[in-house]
């Protein structure tokens, strides 16, 4: 396994392997490289998340009210994310 | 899923990212407030260096007094990613290029920017230098504009340059009479310095696309601090600043806390320049000129004068501007 990446920068790559993904299935997903660490929170990956999408990197197209009444957004990735990956993205993750 | 749930999952989501840009908006005039705080506190702390000669108060104070506020920033900001359980961000990150992206922008900002300031007031004097490097806001604007497609309204342009205008006014010297035949350097200089301050931000928000801001400046302030450490300090006499320093508890003590007011600072600046955008983040950190004269009527009995007043007024006038938006703000409820 490659080493890993920032958290933000894995945070990209996640939402680009998958069609959408809301803060939650991305912490899920997430998990099992990142689980241990104190920075493993809701907040901080809501952040990351707000702050990609203000540099028009990925998109938030999709959000519903969930069965609690609580809003959950979806994010996809946008053309200037993956361009972005396919630039900077470190050579032992490009497979993944 | 009916309309209404929809829409009004939609009016959640924009009100989300309203007030995640509005937090943006506080937290870079936060970082233009700190910054005058830590200008008036390295004043303090230069004040309390021992006399060391012409040559010395030229050269190797202030840009000695820049290496210890940039390190002693680093160090306080690496004390605050640690307790946070960040500290392995800061390796992650320097092993990607846009961590290394990060590392050329604390280049541009810090020993060459800071370098070409000093270099700037020297040659040229601190009439043409100052004024020249107070257009840095617009060079990374403009840089913006080009490298990272930022669209920049022309209500922000306005704000900007009336900001600019009053930090002219607040720090303009009247020029000394007859141009040396270094002048041109001067002013080249003091260019530099602008272009570099400006690159420094655009530079740093491209990493951070894909860094955290906590850990771009922490590396940011690191790398600058080395570097001036290293590479700048030998060639003008530096180490003979710091080494006297550290034997004064006071005064390392007063440049320790004027760090932390610069780490705090830079952190929101950082933090602000990737939520709102450079052309924002940089005008509403461009009110430091303005808090250093709050400050230091305050608590330096420094009187007020006229210019003051009148620059820090412009100041306000264009940070507001660049902030609020006066259509949305004065509608009902509006969004700023």
């Amino acid at each position: 396994m490659a080493e890993l990446l920032p958290l933000r920068f894995r945070i990209l790559h996640y939402i680009s392997t998958v069609d959408k993904a809301c803060v939650e299935q991305i912490m899920k997903a997430l998990e099992p490289e990142y689980g241990t660490e104190k920075q493993f929170k809701k907040a901080v990956f809501m952040d990351h998340l707000l702050d990609l999408k203000a540099n028009f990197i990925i998109d938030d197209n999709d959000a519903v009210i969930d069965d609690k009444g609580e809003l959950v957004i979806y994010y996809s990735i946008n053309h200037e994310g993956r361009r972005l990956l396919n630039k900077y993205l470190p050579k032992g993750w490009r497979q993944k | 899923m009916n309309t209404s749930a929809n829409q009004r999952a939609i009016l959640m989501k924009e009100k989300l990212n309203a007030d995640f840009a509005r937090k943006g908006v506080l937290t870079g005039l936060f970082s233009g407030c700190t910054w005058g705080l830590n200008s008036v506190l390295l004043g303090l702390a230069l004040g309390l260096v021992p006399i060391l000669g012409e040559e010395a108060a030229i050269y190797a104070i202030p840009l000695a007094a820049a290496c210890m506020n940039d390190s002693l920033a680093g160090l306080w900001l690496l004390i605050y990613n640690g307790t946070a359980g960040r500290f392995q961000e800061i390796i992650r990150s320097l092993k990607t290029f846009p961590g290394i992206m990060v590392c050329i922008a604390a280049l541009l900002g810090g020993p060459i920017a800071n370098g070409g300031y000093l270099l700037g007031i020297s040659l040229a004097g601190p009439a043409y230098a100052l004024t020249i490097t107070a257009l840095y806001p617009i060079v990374g604007a403009l840089l913006s504009r080009i490298f990272l497609k930022q669209h920049i309204v022309p209500r922000v342009w306005v704000g900007m340059v009336l900001s600019i205008i009053g930090a002219i006014v607040i720090s303009y010297v009247p020029p000394e009479g007859g141009n040396s035949s270094v002048f041109y350097l001067g002013i080249l200089f003091a260019s530099l310095a602008a272009f570099g301050w400006g690159a420094e931000a655009v530079l740093a928000v491209y990493g951070m696309s894909m860094i955290d801001p906590k850990i771009a400046i922490n590396i940011r302030e690191l790398t600058s601090g080395i570097v001036l450490a290293i590479f700048v300090l030998p060639l003008v006499g530096g180490w003979a600043v710091v080494s006297k320093v550290i034997t004064m508890p006071v005064a390392f003590g007063a440049f320790a806390v004027a760090a932390l007011a610069a780490g705090v600072s830079y952190l929101a600046w950082y933090k602000a320049n990737t939520t709102i955008g450079v052309a924002k983040g940089m005008a509403l950190n461009g009110t430091y000129v303005m808090w250093g004269v709050i400050f230091s009527v305050l608590f330096l009995d420094q009187p007020l004068t006229q210019t003051l007043v009148i620059g820090s007024g412009l100041v306000l006038v264009g940070a507001t501007l660049v902030a609020i938006n006066p259509k949305e703000f004065f509608k009902k409820g509006g969004e700023a």
